[in-house]
């Protein structure tokens, strides 16, 4: 199912005219556009010592340089800046975007690495449940978080309204440095990933480990450093690569945020797409799931390692968080302070300025923007964009996407967690649609089964726009019910299916009377999520909904955003009214949100 | 009732074999314990009989039913295993009422009173509503039995089911197990690794090594007549010599070991090669026979005596002696009565 759509982009790449060619691959290569000075490594691979060359020159025009700048215009605020100029190098597309991919993962770690410390040690109200949450800005829609940021940052935006109230502004912050707040938003989708790996890792901390360091005589400190740290390297590191991994393949955000200007390959692969240059958009395609592929099999290899580690007997012991005044204002606790209050304009910022920028324009409240929703539905023509077709669009494959995918996630479940050895492999492959990117799948599916696969016979396999839609969706989604439902299916003792059937129950009883019991739950939360990931998908919906009919919420938001931004604020809030609804259900049914 | 046989049965897992060619009898009513080390069969016997595992070789029979085939929920056997395995989704009552859908309560009770008698048999009366959650180790214990047995099975299969609870919560569930066995006289199999338990608890017991039988019998029989040297050592304590047959007088035997020479019951004709074996407790510094000087290295208080490890001519010795010994050497005999002597290959 994921990868015929993969298969049919590869072949798109390198065939032409019903020919095997490397010419677009080796166009493609040796572009500065996209691949910048290496693309001269590229076009004369064996020159070593001219390439040599060309980076001492680069080195020896280096230079340091510490200046004072006033990074906010009109307050008299000196902030020494470092310095280091480089000469102009230039990166190309594919530079571009690793670029700011490791600017967001250095962010995201900066800012997910306190938050797992907090988690880990303190013991406050809503502990728990803020664990649990770590796991939402994954569902959230890309779409809608770049909305949130937009109805923050922009000129009308909630940030501009509270400096107002204190006469300053209003200031363009996304004109000013449109590629900042694209690696904000990227840190909102990404810190919470990195939290969530660390806290795990801490706490399966053996904190006897800690006390036997403490009686051979390491101070606090030193025990930190010796015997915790090494402990959380790797899920650092592993939180840090699947975060370069997916703002590798980051789409909407840039897309809504930077546009062209700031593109990255996923954004002007979908720009190639719209202009119809398709096999330009497959052959970049193709590069970009290579690259990510490799680094997801990195990220694979990687964990497969660590995977040995002993798990931790003895949870750490949490301190409260604040006891009582006095350890409130210690120097650390006021630290922890100002943390949540950086973490809260992050991560509830955007979201709350989404809610409030619905209902308010730069003079006061107002409801004019749903109004034009609602007008727009009304009045509107066939060929524009309807809000009620979005909404009806997004929940009909909503629906149609859990009839696939929570199937297909149990039946992975089963196999890996039946198949023993074999079962890694299973799980493995199965995990890959995490690793290429919707635009990708959406180009796939769009060339393939949409325009139609050839038969012998002269038959076509052809499906429409709607169905391919619910097939990416499946595929997106279906991970996530495998997620799921797996630790409990591997946390079922076999016993208990063996002691029914000892009683007397056929396999399929005991299926029925015992295992679907215990892992409902988790095909709950697993259908949920999937749900989730149907309604907020916008990278292979917008591909493959093109200027049709099939548009769904995200999609809309993003039309609507080309125009004015009122309207698309208020789409983005029903969007989040229905995302939040569906996590209503998870945690209702006592959903697992954690892997 | 169910006489169960095990005929020739063996199981492979690709190359690694875990049974090979077991043939045991357990008869009719009878606590019948397979006891050994980990790795040693005695589960994989109990799932063959279960149903779980398919012989590779061999048959399994109820009485003169063979079994080959079968699938569990048509053999009639309870199985109690060492997690329990009760379902967490259902209450206690509905655990031990479970079987009941698929097989008739016996005696024509209904269902409800069937479950109330088995939660009473295992003193739980009233318990049937709460969760296995809210029940302890030894209770939950008690609801697996109660479960296993509400059915009135032919076999009842327990698989280590005491090894998760503590020592005196142990002994007491193993006296109420029993209890229960005897009462019903129900045809029992019962898996352990710890000798004293089988020894405590079984009618008979088979001592496995190695995927096979190494010897079945009586607890007295396998304490007082190991007929291995595994089995010697496996069961209790105990000295064991490795020794030659030297002479002899028609009432005794000459065994040369280590260049010391006993005098031990007498040996068959023929015999050359024999193990000798010694429990601590014969070992003692009156007997004027069979006299040995051991080194002693370690002394451990046990309450009513004090057991001593000790070295005599490269051999590991083991002493019961009622106090702490105050020297580095003891000497000690023992009556040729008191030792078992095993003829070896």
């Amino acid at each position: 199912m994921l990868y015929v759509p993969v298969g049919v982009v590869f072949v798109n790449a390198v065939v032409d005219d019903g020919g095997a060619t490397l010419a677009f691959v080796r166009e493609v290569l040796t572009d500065p556009f996209y691949f910048g000075a290496l693309a001269d490594v590229f076009a004369e691979p064996l020159s070593v010592r001219h390439h040599l060359a060309s980076v001492a020159g680069w080195l020896a025009a280096v230079s340091v340089s510490v200046s004072l700048e006033y990074p906010l215009p009109g307050v008299p605020l000196p902030v020494p800046v470092p310095g280091l100029e480089t000469p102009g190098i230039r990166t190309g597309l594919f530079g571009f975007t690793a670029y700011q991919a490791a600017l967001s993962t250095v962010a995201s770690v900066a800012l997910g690495l306190p938050a797992a410390y907090i988690l880990a040690n303190y013991e406050f109200r809503g502990r728990q449940t803020l664990r649990s949450l770590t796991i939402l800005p994954f569902v959230l829609p890309g779409i809608m978080v770049a909305v949130g940021f937009y109805a923050m940052f922009g000129r009308t935006g909630t940030l501009n309204g509270l400096l107002g109230v204190g006469g300053v502004g209003p200031y363009p912050f996304i004109e000013w440095n449109p590629l900042a707040v694209v690696i904000v938003a990227h840190a909102f989708y990404n810190a919470p990933l990195v939290a969530r790996v660390t806290v795990a890792a801490w706490e399966s901390v053996d904190a006897r480990t800690v006390e036997t360091a403490r009686s051979l005589g390491a101070s606090p400190r030193r025990a930190f450093r010796d015997v915790i740290v090494p402990q959380l390297l790797p899920a650092i590191l592993t939180g840090a690569l699947l975060t370069f991994i997916f703002t590798f393949m980051t789409f909407p955000i840039v897309l809504a945020l930077g546009g062209l200007q700031l593109a990255t390959v996923e954004v002007w692969i979908y720009d190639r797409v719209r202009r119809l240059a398709y096999a330009e958009a497959a052959t970049l395609t193709v590069l970009e799931t290579l690259l990510s592929l490799a680094l997801t099999y990195a990220y694979l290899r990687y964990e497969s390692a660590q995977s040995g580690l002993a798990r931790g007997a003895g949870e750490p012991d949490r301190e409260p968080l604040f006891p009582d005044l006095r350890t409130a204002l210690s120097p650390r606790r006021v630290a922890i302070l100002g943390y949540g209050l950086v973490a809260v304009v992050v991560f509830v910022g955007p979201l709350a300025s989404l809610v409030a920028g619905s209902v308010t324009d730069g003079s006061g409240l107002t409801g004019r923007h749903y109004a034009f929703l609602l007008e727009r539905q009304l009045e509107g023509a066939d060929y524009q964009t309807l809000p009620w077709v979005a909404i009806r669009n997004s929940l009909v494959f909503g629906v149609a996407t859990l009839a696939v995918a929570v199937p297909m996630g149990v039946v992975v479940s089963v196999v890996t967690v039946r198949a023993g050895r074999g079962g890694a492999i299973v799980d493995t492959l199965a995990m890959l649609p995490l690793a290429v990117s919707g635009v990708v799948f959406g180009i796939g599916l769009l060339r393939g089964l949409v325009f139609g696969i050839p038969l012998p016979g002269g038959w076509r396999f052809q499906v429409t726009g709607a169905v391919a839609i619910v097939f990416a969706h499946a595929v997106a989604a279906y991970p996530f019910v495998t997620r799921n439902v797996s630790p409990l299916l591997s946390n079922l003792d076999p016993a208990m299916v063996e002691s029914a059937r000892a009683l007397g129950a056929t396999r399929y009883r005991a299926l029925r009377d015992v295992e679907l019991p215990l892992v409902a739950s988790g095909i709950v939360a697993g259908a949920a999520f999937a749900f989730a990931i149907s309604i907020g998908e916008f990278s292979s919906t917008v591909i493959l909904a093109g200027g049709g009919q099939s548009y769904t919420m995200p999609v809309a938001v993003e039309r609507y955003l080309g125009r004015r931004s009122g309207p698309a604020i208020a789409m983005g809030t029903v969007l989040l009214a229905v995302t939040a609804a569906s996590f209503v259900v998870v945690d209702r049914v006592g959903g697992r949100f954690e892997r | 009732m169910t006489e169960l046989r095990l005929e020739g049965v063996s199981k492979a897992y690709g190359d690694t074999v875990a049974l090979e060619g077991v043939d045991l009898t357990v008869r009719d009513g009878e606590f019948f314990t397979l006891v050994g080390p980990s790795g040693c069969g005695k589960t994989t016997t109990l799932r063959t009989v279960a149903g779980f595992e398919e012989p590779t070789d061999g048959a399994v029979r109820f009485d003169s039913r063979e079994m080959t085939g079968v699938p569990p929920e048509q053999r009639d056997v309870g199985v109690v295993f060492q997690s329990y395995a009760l379902f967490p989704h259902m209450s206690v009552a509905e655990n031990v009422g479970y079987g009941l859908q698929f097989r008739e309560p016996p005696d024509g009770v209904t269902v409800d009173e069937r479950v109330a008698n088995l939660l009473e048999l295992v003193d739980l009366e009233g318990m049937g509503e709460r969760s296995p959650e809210q029940l302890s180790g030894g209770q939950r214990q008690r609801v697996a039995l109660a479960r296993a047995l509400a059915p009135a099975p032919d076999l009842l299969l327990l698989d280590e089911p005491m090894s998760a609870l503590d020592a005196q919560l142990r002994e007491s569930l193993r006296r109420q197990v029993k209890r229960i066995q005897s009462t019903l006289e129900i045809t029992t199999v019962y898996v352990t690794h710890d000798q004293a338990e089988a020894l405590a608890i079984s009618d008979r017991l088979a001592v496995m090594n190695d995927g096979g039988v190494e010897q079945v019998g009586r607890p007295q029989e396998v304490y007082r007549e190991p007929a291995t040297r595994f089995v010697a050592e496996f069961v209790g304590d105990n000295n064991v010599f490795e020794g030659e047959v030297c002479g002899g007088d028609g009432e005794y035997s000459r065994v040369d070991v280590d260049g010391e020479t006993f005098t031990l019951p007498t040996v068959p004709e023929g015999t050359d090669r024999v193990t000798v074996c010694v429990r601590p407790g014969a070992l003692s510094r009156s007997a004027e026979r069979n006299r040995l000087t051991v080194r002693v290295e370690t002394s451990e208080f046990l309450g009513e005596t004090v057991r001593v490890n000790g070295r005599w001519n490269g051999t590991d010795i083991v002493l019961q002696r009622p106090t702490v010994p105050e020297r580095d050497e003891l000497t000690v005999g023992f009556a040729p009565e008191d030792a078992h002597v095993v003829a070896r290959q």
